[in-house]
């Protein structure tokens, strides 16, 4: 690129040094001095009009979309953020609330299975006091059953004894001494 | 068969005098003219809508603003701000005369030296103006190499006063070079294509259809650089970082 470009300088200076419109005309259109008035006013203008339009239009209206751009790209970005924060906050408080629940629970069942076993054991005892008393009243009733069958026992067993006296010794026993003898006998084998 | 250079005649479409200055509008200011309202279409009726979500030819304006403004934060700076809308135009106008000049038929606007120098010569005088307002006589260090001995400095400062003058020069050869010499070679080949006929003319028209790639690509990276160049020139004066 750079050898076209010195190769087309020395042309031009060829061109100045030989100084003849003639020759500029005929080789180069470039350097034909009557040109360069035209070009250089509409240059001017065009470039002008351009600049205008650049800096007055179109540089503040690219550089105000490319703000709005960016703030609405922060501004979804914060929001985001935002949302994300609080989606966590509030899995924090679910877990929070999920735990604060199970801990419950299990509370209510500890304390359920204590009243139940309270319960148990009341009932057991309740049960064990009953049965103990109505086994009190039958030890009474099976002891005073005995006292009435033994009863029954010395006053029979006297009356065999004095029988078997009767007839052993032939003339009646007597009743206070065979008495006091078939009760030690009763008692002692009731023992 | 006509000169290669025939496309680059100037022709008067409508001739107009403004106190004995010829002001007449030439095919060189139609093509401009035409470039100016491209450039407005894209730019001005592109953001009509200012959508945040852009369409293509908005898109293709916030593009072109987007590569401009981050080639001036780069290259110069905050300081450069104020006169990016400059560089945009000239970029933008640079742009749409070269790459309009591709349109067959077209006149090329940039493939004049006047063209390129008068807009390189307001970049220097400009920038050289905005370095004196800046730094007042100090803007001269410029031309001084820091952490150079003395000697050297002899040798070294008319090298970089020199260097400084050839910018417009350079910048707008450079240019107006390029855009002689691609029309040119295309005009050439588009020759060689005539004279060999149907049976010899593949070739050149082969070229000429990789060569109009090339053409394309240069009628842009002509635009940059001399947008980049001139962000160059601009950082120099405002911050005489060398």
């Amino acid at each position: 690129m750079r050898t076209p470009a010195y190769r087309a300088f020395a042309a031009c200076l060829v061109a100045l040094a030989a100084g003849s419109p003639a020759y500029a005309a005929g080789g180069m259109p470039q350097l034909d001095f009557r040109d360069f008035a035209p070009q250089l006013v509409w240059l001017a203008i065009a470039f002008a009009v351009l600049y205008l339009v650049m800096s007055r239009i179109a540089v503040p209206a690219i550089a105000d979309t490319l703000d709005k751009r960016q703030a609405k790209i922060q501004g979804d970005l914060d929001a985001a953020e935002k949302a994300n924060d609080a989606t966590r906050s509030l899995v924090t408080a679910y877990e929070k609330r999920l735990a604060d629940a199970r801990e419950e629970a299990r509370r209510l069942q500890r304390e359920r299975a204590e009243a139940d076993s309270a319960e148990t054991t009341a009932r057991l005892t309740a049960l064990g006091e009953r049965l103990g008393a109505e086994i009190t009243a039958a030890e009474k009733r099976i002891a005073g059953q005995r006292t009435q069958v033994l009863a029954g026992l010395e006053q029979m067993a006297g009356e065999v004894a004095q029988d078997v006296y009767a007839k052993l010794a032939g003339q009646p026993a007597d009743k206070g001494a065979l008495g006091a003898k078939i009760a030690d006998a009763v008692k002692g084998s009731s023992r | 068969m006509h000169s290669p250079m025939e496309q680059f005649e100037i022709k008067r479409l409508l001739s107009l005098k403004i106190g004995g200055l010829d002001a007449s509008y030439t095919n060189s200011a139609l093509w401009m003219t035409i470039a100016v309202i491209l450039a407005t279409v894209v730019f001005v009726v592109g953001m009509r809508q200012r959508a945040l979500v852009p369409g293509r030819l908005q898109s293709v304006a916030e593009l072109g603003y987007e590569f401009i403004a981050g080639m001036v934060r780069d290259n110069v700076g905050n300081a450069g701000k104020q006169y990016f809308p400059f560089i945009l135009t000239l970029f933008v106008f640079i742009l749409f005369c070269n790459v309009l000049g591709m349109v067959p038929y077209s006149f090329t606007p940039t493939s004049h030296i006047v063209v390129t120098f008068a807009m390189a010569a307001v970049v220097f005088l400009g920038v050289t103006v905005i370095g004196f307002v800046r730094h007042g006589a100090h803007f001269l260090s410029l031309f001084v190499p820091k952490g150079v001995p003395f000697v050297l400095l002899l040798l070294l400062v008319p090298i970089e006063i020199i260097s400084y003058f050839i910018r417009p020069f350079s910048l707008s050869i450079r240019l107006f070079a390029n855009m002689l010499a691609g029309h040119t070679m295309l005009k050439v080949f588009g020759g060689f294509v005539v004279m060999l006929g149907v049976l010899g003319g593949w070739a050149p028209l082969a070229f000429i259809v990789a060569f109009t790639g090339l053409e394309l690509l240069i009628a842009f990276l002509q635009a940059y650089v001399f947008a980049i160049l001139t962000c160059l020139y601009l950082n120099d004066a405002i911050h005489l970082h060398h």
